[in-house]
């Protein structure tokens, strides 16, 4: 099979009559690799390390559940997806706004959240809505970032309302 | 900030929506569907004499996208065809930001859907059901704004 495109690190040797070309993978795989990212990857697992992978999913389960918590005592909000065991993402929608219309209010409160199907439409259509808002929640987020989610889902009530 | 693109009416509309309804028997009829954010739309439409008898549209979106079907059947019934289509260019024109657009007293409302051209994600939303006017009246079944 010929090379699809060419660069540095995938010939053997090249004369006037001949090329030949290095052995599999380095073939198809011309150019400088991608060290940078594989340095950063180093530096990321390091990281993770440090803080620990189990504290980093329980901070993470602690920001969801509070969001849960704090998102199912306001009225006309549905979570979607209660199981106890789950990522740290929450997926609402709410009687009175149409998720990007929640999404568009949260972005001006300075929350930046998903809206939409998601890539799952079959999935919308099984929970009877045409799309959700989904916040989710990593080791950089705070508890004070699920209030302001909280106090823009009411601003989005106040707007809609 | 938000006000201007949530004004009144708008909220008004996504609220409660004007002929929002399915017309029997007419074959000026069409579906239009906004794929990246699942906004879906029908349009239905009867003509007699070169004139839009009827407009109406059934289906869901998010309140851009409902308030704008809604004004845009509000502003099409009773006009004549090359009329609607000068409408709609200069609607298109108008999201697009494309120069200085003013419409007649009767058509105004069409202008609280101007604040959308500051957030170019929100086009789309605005623009499918009147994608899907052109598209009825054309004879198209499906139009799709990508």
């Amino acid at each position: 099979m010929p090379p699809y495109q060419t660069g540095g690190g995938m010939i053997r040797s090249v004369t006037f009559e001949k090329t030949t070309y290095a052995d599999l993978p380095d073939k198809f795989e011309p150019g400088t690799p991608n060290i940078a990212d594989a340095i950063a990857l180093k530096v990321a697992l390091d990281f993770l390390d440090e803080i620990g992978i189990r504290q980093a999913a329980e901070h993470e389960s602690r920001l969801t559940q509070l969001a849960m918590k704090r998102l199912s005592e306001i009225e006309g909000v549905n979570l979607h997806g209660t199981t106890a065991d789950k990522a740290g993402i929450v997926s609402f929608t709410m009687t009175c706004a149409h998720p990007h219309d929640i999404g568009q209010i949260l972005d001006s409160e300075g929350v930046a959240i998903r809206a939409g199907h998601h890539c799952c439409q079959p999935l919308m259509k099984r929970l009877g809505v045409p799309a959700t808002a989904r916040a989710s929640f990593a080791l950089y987020n705070t508890e004070e970032e699920v209030e302001a989610l909280v106090r823009g889902v009411l601003r989005v009530k106040e707007v809609f309302a | 900030m938000m006000r201007e693109l949530y004004q009144e009416m708008i909220l008004d509309h996504n609220k409660n929506p004007r002929n929002r309804r399915t017309i029997e028997n007419t074959h000026h009829h069409a579906e239009g569907l906004n794929p990246l954010c699942g906004d879906q739309v029908e349009v239905y439409l009867t003509i007699e004499d070169d004139i839009i008898q009827d407009i109406s549209f059934v289906g869901h979106g998010c309140a851009i996208s409902t308030a704008s079907a809604s004004l845009m059947t509000e502003a099409l019934k009773g006009k004549p065809i090359t009329e609607a289509k000068a409408i709609f260019e200069e609607f298109h024109n108008m999201l697009m930001d494309a120069g200085h657009v003013e419409f007649s007293d009767d058509l105004e409302a069409l202008e609280v859907l101007g604040g959308v051209k500051a957030y170019p994600m929100r086009v789309k939303c605005a623009s499918l059901a009147w994608h899907t006017f052109s598209a009825a009246l054309e004879g198209k079944e499906v139009a799709s704004t990508e």
